[in-house]
């Protein structure tokens, strides 16, 4: 059994990965299975996800047991879990009650996150020439700049149009250049996974 | 032809030569002649005794000598011509009755004083040594095997006792008397003891009725007695073991033997080394003895592998060492308490300059609703025109897919545009459908279609949209929805099938749609929808709108400028949404845009100011630095 399951499995993968890649290129011929296929690997997303959160609470439900402050936060995120599904399986993921708890916690926190992000990047930023002035921390430090100033008209100063053309260069050749390139390097990365795993090469699914 | 040895070289030279040809040694006075073929076979030569004749004849004439007798030096001749007088000077020939008290002996030998044996044994060191000159030891058969009277009476000479006649200094003393060396003692005792070990029952003839020790009498009476000597004690003598035995008389040794013999004189020496602190030998042959080396070296003597402990020899340093390691190693799964540190410091102080810099002013704008910015234009932010003439472009009650994927931390930033949005497609009374790939996409379209039902020009709730909820699966799922979006979301959120009620009973596929419009802050899930949905909505022309925010602009406006096109419009940033909000006629002036000017404004000030601060209180501590290590 140890030696059939292997290769059933990598049969399986392979055969499933050459239908959802041929429904691509031929739509009117694998489009049907791809369809079918695709929808599996939906519903087993979606169990996952159930079961990330079941996994979540078990940790948090350990951590609870043992001695120490940090128990603390887990209470609490066990008893908002708790709450949260209680509200949303009475009330609905749309109702009054489920979208107050929406509104009232989550957005907050998320935006309060954000904003203190915003302090700490901008303090960094700052002290950042003190410790080692390297000439590519200097080169960072302008590009920030340059991109605050010329995001918006400045305060009593109104647009400076050069500083506007430079953070539209700056954004748009530089940075774009720089993230195709990840790009880039990512999807050639992906094209070879997944030719390995289609070819059984890799096998993440065991075997 | 009879040729020389030469004593030296050992080579034959010619008999005539007077000296080695080879060597220049005299040859005539001490060479040895080398047999010839004609004088006959080598048993002659080889065995002196084989002629009994020749042993009962003392003396050896010149003319009738052997090669061998030629070779005997004179010293030898001498000490052999003594001996054998020895011989024939016993009063008598040995009769029967003389054999069978031998052999009486040899079943019940007397006892014998240790001093009667030495004879005995030079005896058989003088036979052997005659044997090794003459080639042949003398062989000691049974009497039955010698043929003719002849052997029988040579060998009855050889086997009786022999008496050795005492020398000068022994006719002093008695032989009784004779202090013997200790030496000369142990050999005997060795010697006799040397011979009862190795007598053969069935060979009387090699026994020595004197030599014979108490302990093997016993031994001997129950050894199996041969048949003839069993015969020759009955027939003989019947009464022969009343008669006294003859006493055995000393041997005579030879002058030259006298000679080895050491000093008798001479009291023996004590060992000069002192044997008291030495090891006794407790293995090998030597065992027992003291003071001798062993003979089994200790190099190669077998001894038991040497046992070593496991435990590791370690010193109290090293034990501490250790000791500190696991201790830092315990430590390590212990939460360390933060070290308190003092509220008030410069880098606290600093951050609380900074917070308070950036959130008074942001405060002030929105409290005032201040407008001394102007606000962005339409035609200078790209893709709001486009997506403008889109929403325009959408017929009234269309279904259109709109899609919530944004975290709601970037509500303030993407509200602006979503809720221009919002109210430009309730004023057109499209029919939304509202999907989200985030878990919180649902709840955060809710929220926003619920505050922008009351917004300005809606009257009443708007009703005419349906949340179909979560898509799992990311990108599977954006690919499962692309090909068939009934598939993979049957129902909405209230649990109706509004795929067969109208709108959507006439949706099939995701072209069925009047637009997509996707509404996020990530720029991979952008992507994933221009990707994985987009491609299938330019088969039909569908356009498909992004609404995004400014950090995923860059990498969002290619697929915009690119041609054709694979976004249709684009709306990014705050910029962008109230730039939106200008272009539809919906102006937004709470201060927003203002504060974020001033916000941008101040930051870019605080780390350029921060950065000068910076390089100049490093500059002091760089010199110090350097003054330091010069």
């Amino acid at each position: 059994m140890k030696k059939i399951l292997p290769t059933s499995n990598a049969i399986i993968a392979v055969i499933s990965g050459t239908l959802v890649l041929l429904g691509y290129f031929f739509p009117g011929v694998f489009g049907s299975i791809q369809s079918v296929l695709i929808g599996w690997a939906i519903i087993l997303a979606a169990f996952a996800l159930l079961l990330g959160i079941f996994n979540l609470a078990l940790v948090h439900w350990k951590k609870t047991k043992t001695a120490g402050s940090s128990k603390v936060y887990s209470i609490v995120l066990l008893i908002s879990l708790f709450i949260t599904i209680i509200v949303v399986s009475i009330n609905g993921p749309t109702g009054s009650f489920s979208l107050w708890l929406f509104n009232t916690f989550q957005v907050p926190v998320e935006i309060s996150l954000l904003a203190v992000l915003a302090i700490v990047l901008v303090y960094s930023a700052a002290r950042l020439l003190t410790r080692k002035p390297k000439w590519y921390i200097v080169l960072f430090l302008v590009s920030v700049v340059v991109m605050l100033l010329g995001s918006v008209p400045l305060f009593l100063l109104g647009e400076v149009t050069p500083l506007i053309l430079l953070r539209d260069w700056l954004a748009h050749v530089p940075a774009v250049a720089g993230a195709r390139g990840l790009l880039l390097g990512v999807a050639l990365g992906t094209v070879a996974t997944g030719l390995r795993i289609l070819l059984g090469v890799d096998r993440p699914y065991g075997g | 032809m009879t040729d020389i040895i030469c004593p030296l070289c050992g080579k034959p030279n010619p008999s005539e030569l007077e000296e080695c040809k080879f060597c220049h040694a005299p040859l005539k006075a001490a060479g040895f002649i080398a047999p010839s073929d004609q004088e006959g076979d080598e048993s002659q030569f080889i065995s002196p005794v084989a002629a009994p004749d020749e042993i009962e004849s003392p003396t050896i004439k010149p003319e009738s000598a052997t090669p061998l007798e030629q070779a005997i030096p004179d010293w030898l001749k001498d000490t052999e011509a003594g001996f054998l007088e020895g011989v024939e000077s016993k009063p008598e020939q040995p009769t029967s009755e003389d054999i069978s008290a031998q052999i009486e002996s040899l079943i019940n030998p007397p006892s014998v004083p240790d001093n009667t044996a030495q004879p005995a044994i030079d005896d058989d060191w003088l036979t052997n040594l005659l044997a090794e000159a003459g080639g042949e030891p003398l062989s000691l058969a049974p009497l039955e095997e010698q043929p003719g009277e002849q052997a029988e009476e040579s060998n009855t000479e050889i086997t009786e006792p022999y008496t050795e006649t005492p020398s000068d200094e022994e006719k002093v003393l008695p032989s009784t008397q004779i202090e013997k060396p200790d030496w000369l003692t142990g050999l005997e005792a060795a010697s006799t003891i040397k011979l009862a070990g190795e007598i053969i029952p069935g060979e009387p003839t090699a026994i020595e009725p004197g030599i014979v020790e108490p302990e093997a009498e016993t031994g001997l009476n129950q050894m199996d007695v041969p048949d003839w000597i069993g015969q020759a004690d009955a027939v003989e003598s019947p009464a022969g073991q009343k008669e006294p035995e003859p006493s055995i008389a000393p041997a005579e040794l030879p002058s030259w033997l006298e000679a080895l013999r050491p000093d008798e004189t001479a009291a023996p020496t004590e060992p000069v080394e002192d044997l008291s602190a030495a090891d006794i030998v407790t293995a090998g042959p030597l065992v027992g003895l003291k003071g001798v080396i062993s003979a089994r070296p200790s190099a190669i003597r077998a001894r038991k592998p040497p046992t070593y402990s496991i435990k590791l020899r370690v010193t109290d340093e090293q034990r501490a060492r250790v000791e500190m390691m696991e201790a830092l190693l315990a430590d390590e799964q212990n939460p360390k308490p933060v070290p308190s540190q003092p509220i008030l410091t410069s880098r606290n102080i600093f951050r609380l300059v900074i917070a308070a810099v950036l959130i008074l002013p942001i405060v002030w704008m929105i409290i005032t609703a201040s407008q001394r910015i102007l606000p962005p234009q339409p035609g200078s932010i790209p893709g709001v025109v486009d997506f403008t003439e889109q929403i325009q472009k959408l017929p009234a009650g269309a279904p259109v897919l709109l899609a919530f994927d944004y975290e709601a931390g970037f509500s303030g930033e993407m509200n602006p545009a979503v809720s221009t949005l919002i109210s430009q497609l309730m004023i057109k009374n499209v029919y939304m459908t509202l999907v989200a790939t985030y878990p919180s996409g649902p709840a955060l379209a809710e929220s926003i279609i619920k505050t922008g039902a009351f917004s300005e020009g809606i009257q009443g709730p708007y009703t005419n949209y349906t949340d179909l909820g979560y898509i799992p699966g990311g990108t599977l799922g954006l690919r499962g929805l692309a090909n068939s979006p009934m598939a993979v979301l049957p129902y909405s959120l209230d649990e109706v099938n509004v795929w067969a009620s109208a709108p959507l009973d006439t949706v099939s596929t995701i072209n069925d749609f009047a637009a997509v419009i996707v509404l996020t802050n990530d720029p991979d899930t952008a992507r994933s929808w221009i990707e994985q949905v987009g491609v299938v909505l330019m088969e039909d022309s569908t356009p498909l709108l992004i609404v995004t925010s400014s950090q995923a602009e860059p990498l969002i406006r290619p697929y915009y400028q690119a041609y054709p096109a694979q976004v249709q419009g684009m709306v990014a940033g705050l910029a962008g949404g109230l730039a939106y909000g200008r272009t539809v006629g919906i102006v937004r002036q709470n201060g927003v845009w203002d504060a974020f000017s001033i916000a941008i404004t101040v930051s870019a000030l605080i780390i350029i100011v921060g950065s000068i601060i910076g390089v100049v209180m490093k500059m002091p501590a760089s010199d110090k630095m350097k003054e330091s290590k010069e």
